[in-house]
């Protein structure tokens, strides 16, 4: 039987040197207000020597994703390779989504009186959104297309050290795991 | 380096490093940060190699986070340490002893210097611990091939000389040079870096390293199609000619002549293009140097701060630049590698490209034709003349560089050639830079030296392995024939394969070519002929030694000893401003210098002028951000890069910080030895150990402590400001290249 792809990201921290290459080119590629990060550059442990550590976190594409189902609205939906997206134009802005998702996606534009939050923004793995593919009100709501272009999403094609992989779950598993295997160490 | 084995550039380049590299030690570079794809291919050696990597820095920077071993040094004590590695291989006669014995001169001396650095001293003075010294020299003696790797952390000192040859020092005792996987490779940061040190973009020297002497200038002449006597009367007088000019570093003295200075006149105009003044030390002499001047004028296609950080009301211009995406021509990658770029647009509105500016240029001060006729000469039967009457740029250009600068090997650098590497870039592994298909035989960009238009590039340089036309050679002859009674060409042993002489060589002259390649040549051929291999505009010379796989520039032995230089070996010297005070006594810096680019420069009578550590107890250290580059002004104008880092700022460990009271994301004030002081906001961190903080050199706009954000012209200034650190980068040059002290120097940090 065969099986569908199902599109995952994944950091090899061994690679990651905080060089801020995916979060720029994330920001460049979908015109991202300054302050709306989709896509982060951590470093925790920072100095420590023997534990600092690097790493690039957006929207994981959760196959069983908290998001969806904490939203009152329904405004996710689930493509069929994975891919989490949600619609703009239904979100209402509570921020419930913020508090299940375990990696602090969810973006809020925190610009309006009293705080109050606009539509929630997040990482669509360059997919879009539910308007007409590559039509000016999908890129205006959630930027480029990319995957309908068949092209690698702007963070991970950025990345100097080729630390942020994406693709197929299984073809992307099989890519770490002949690196660590090479390095002679083993997975987290 | 180039006064090691012969030229002073990196020795192999990043894929070789990923494919054969077994251990890594980089020194004095921050790769993960400065160069994030280089790093890449490190961290791809650890994966396809299981590659050791090894880092020596004063901080705990990103690569280090990335080493299997991270060696925390004190600033500018990179040439203890290598001797205490030294020290330690020799003891165990880990040395690659056939290898010295054949292709190196003088590494007795290196020995008995090695013996007084014992782990223990070498500890003392590096503040590394003695099992790590002991351990780390296991770890490079035994694995090989090992590659060494450095940039500006080993240069910006004042005895950056002698750092950047205890590396290959260390590398020739190991017996990694001329090997896959080995060498020494020094990692340029910027876009053609190396292509503009081979242009020779600098004060003491013609394009590709000639020098100033009269020879240089006269076979200038001729290529340029211009009469000699016309270049000599363009100087002053005839003697400025072979003078070196003011340096990058010290070039404010010619204006300010504080320090005694040799020149006609004070420098009285600057013109800046394409170099950020904010980034260079002693700013705040460089701002009075701008005040002083009687003309400022500025090309760039981003605002450069010197128009910001000047007080000077009139008499500067800022032309618009072009940036490269409106030009076209080449650039040199780190690994010696040309690259062509086209030309995306034409230079958007008022802005012209950098070369139209120097062609106006030429035509405002006269000199137009003389300037351009080196584009339209040509050798027709081996004769170098004039051969049209008008030239097409950017391809008459590239072929000007290719027909003159043959010390180097760029003969071989046709625009038809290099073009041909652009279009048909995926037919180049990426590892081995070897071509595939109609590129085969061919490595990608031609890495010089590339010795004629057949030759294909020299992915590896000193490799007597691969025959001469197919990029081999030994080391190069050029510290004449003996030292001292003993020969300095290579044993009869190192014969460089393929070639029809066995062992060591001279490099090949007009004098000498029938004599060492046995051959005969015609009258004709010896009327044609030039002086030596690298002033022949015939090629004939390049033209025999391809017929005896023989290497034009000769086969020869690499030196550990400079005997032109005031520290014929590396010897270790506290930094001008140490805080050991015990240690400046016992490893003293240099007298102080009379002359060097036409100044006079402080050593010893600054070093022992006080105990600054007293005054000033805590080390800087010098680094960069990821998003920011040189000055910055390019990066800090993008609202994405500077939303990274917002501010300046500087790293200091918690406890030094609430010693003074300095919580986290408080300002403070940091005070140089030489009166200047900035604000910065300081960031706790454990980088940094409490005897020293760390802070970007990328920022400018604010003037300690004042905001000069009013002094951008409209719409100018960019989204980050902030205090350019050189403003109390410390007093100190390298005693050759008089490149600054960026590197080791001290502060006092106050609370603000």
């Amino acid at each position: 039987m065969s099986q569908a792809a199902r599109m995952k990201f994944y950091c090899d921290e061994d690679r990651c040197i905080e060089c801020f290459a995916c979060a720029v080119a994330c920001s460049v590629a979908h015109e991202l207000p300054v302050g709306i990060s989709r896509r982060k550059v951590i470093t925790l442990f920072d100095g420590i020597e023997g534990k600092e550590i690097s790493t690039s976190i957006a929207c994981m594409h959760c196959t069983d994703a908290p998001c969806e189902q904490v939203c009152p609205v329904d405004c996710f939906y689930i493509r069929e390779d994975g891919i989490v997206l949600h619609d703009k134009e239904t979100c209402i802005g509570c921020g419930y989504c913020l508090y299940a998702c375990p990696f602090g996606a969810p973006q809020f534009p925190r610009d309006g009186a009293f705080g109050i939050k606009g539509a929630m923004d997040k990482c669509t793995m360059c997919a879009g959104g539910p308007e007409e593919t590559n039509s000016s009100k999908e890129r205006q709501l959630y930027g480029q297309n990319r995957i309908a272009e068949g092209k690698v999403p702007a963070c991970a094609a950025m990345c100097s050290t080729n630390a942020l992989l994406v693709g197929d779950a299984e073809r992307v598993s099989e890519v770490y795991r002949r690196r660590i295997a090479g390095r002679g160490t083993t997975a987290y | 380096m180039a006064n090691t084995w012969g030229y002073g550039a990196m020795t192999n380049h990043f894929g070789d490093i990923v494919k054969h590299s077994k251990a890594i030690m980089v020194i004095g570079a921050n790769s993960a940060v400065a160069n994030p794809i280089g790093f890449k291919h490190m961290l791809q050696a650890k994966d396809s190699n299981r590659a050791k990597l090894i880092v020596i820095d004063p901080i705990f920077t990103r690569s280090a986070a990335k080493a299997d071993h991270y060696l925390r040094i004190r600033t500018g004590t990179d040439i203890a340490l290598i001797y205490g590695f030294l020290h330690i291989i020799f003891k165990n006669g880990w040395e690659d002893r056939e290898f010295l014995k054949d292709r190196v001169y003088g590494m007795d001396l290196i020995k008995e210097e090695a013996k007084k650095w014992t782990p223990e001293e070498t500890s003392n003075v590096t503040g590394v611990p003695v099992e790590q010294i002991i351990q780390v020299a296991n770890v490079i003696a035994k694995t090989k091939p090992m590659t060494v790797i450095w940039a500006l952390g080993i240069t910006q000192h004042s005895i950056g000389t002698s750092n950047t040859r205890i590396l290959p020092i260390l590398q020739l005792a190991l017996g990694n040079m001329g090997k896959k996987g080995g060498g020494t490779n020094i990692i340029r940061g910027h876009d053609n870096v190396q292509g503009s040190t081979d242009m020779g973009n600098l004060a003491d020297t013609l394009s590709g390293y000639y020098g100033l002497a009269e020879g240089a200038w006269k076979y200038y002449a001729q290529g340029w199609g211009v009469d000699f006597n016309w270049l000599q009367k363009r100087f002053f007088e005839p003697k400025w000619m072979n003078e070196k000019g003011f340096s990058l570093a010290k070039w404010y003295q010619g204006v300010l002549q504080e320090e005694k200075t040799y020149s006609s006149s004070p420098i009285r105009a600057v013109w800046i293009q394409g170099t950020g003044i904010t980034s260079m030390a002693q700013t705040h002499k460089m701002k009075e140097a701008l005040d002083k001047l009687d003309l400022v004028v500025i090309a760039e296609p981003f605002l450069n701060e010197a128009a910001v950080i000047t007080d000077r009301k009139d008499d500067l211009y800022i032309l618009p630049t072009g940036t490269q995406f409106e030009t076209e021509g080449t650039v040199t990658a780190t690994n010696r590698s040309s690259q062509w770029r086209s030309k995306i647009i034409e230079p958007l509105y008022e802005a012209k490209s950098d070369e139209q500016i120097m062609f106006e240029f030429a035509k405002k001060f006269g000199f137009y034709d003389e300037y351009v006729r080196g584009m339209m000469m040509g050798i027709e039967d081996g004769v170098i003349k004039q051969v049209k009457k008008d030239f097409v740029w950017p391809d008459d250009a590239v072929r000007e560089i290719a027909r003159i600068i043959q010390s180097i090997g760029l003969t071989g650098w046709t625009p038809e050639r290099l073009r041909a590497h652009q279009e048909n870039w995926h037919l180049f592994d990426p590892l081995t830079l070897e071509g595939r298909g109609k590129m085969k035989g061919e490595y990608y960009g031609l890495p010089w030296p590339c010795w004629d238009e057949k030759h294909p590039g020299s992915p590896v340089l000193y490799d007597i392995d691969t025959p001469a036309s197919e990029g081999g050679m030994g080391f190069r002859n050029r510290f004449g024939l003996e030292h001292n009674g003993v020969s300095q060409l290579a044993s009869e042993r190192v014969t460089v394969r393929g070639s029809k002489i066995k062992g060591g060589y001279p490099q090949i002259t007009k004098e000498n070519i029938e004599k060492v390649l046995g051959i005969k040549l015609t009258e004709a051929e010896k009327a044609k002929m030039g002086p030596s291999w690298a002033m022949d505009y015939s090629g004939i010379i390049v033209k025999k030694c391809r017929e005896a796989g023989v290497v034009p520039y000769g086969n020869a032995k690499a030196r550990t000893i400079v005997w032109e230089f005031p520290d014929p070996i590396p010897l270790h010297r506290e930094p001008i401003h140490s805080p050991r005070w015990d240690l400046v006594k016992k490893y003293p810096t240099y007298p102080d210098q009379e002359k060097n680019f036409r100044v006079e420069t402080k050593y010893i009578s600054e070093q022992q002028k006080k105990d600054w550590s007293k005054e000033f107890p805590t080390m800087i250290v010098s680094m960069r951000v990821v998003n920011l580059s040189g000055a910055g002004m390019l990066e800090r104008t993008s609202k994405y890069l500077a939303h990274i880092t917002p501010e300046m700022f500087a790293n200091i460990h918690p406890d030094l910080a609430l010693e003074h009271g300095i919580k986290d994301g408080d300002m403070m004030w940091l005070h140089a030895p030489h009166g200047t002081k900035i604000k910065v906001k300081a960031k706790h961190n454990f980088s940094v150990t409490p005897d020293r903080i760390c802070l970007p050199y990328n920022f400018a706009g604010v003037w300690q402590g004042v905001d000069q954000s009013d002094k951008y012209p409209e719409e100018t200034r960019p989204y980050a400001i902030g205090e350019p650190s050189n403003l109390i980068t410390n007093y100190g040059f390298d005693i050759i290249t008089q490149i600054s002290e960026f590197n080791a120097g001290l502060c006092r940090v106050e609370k603000a």
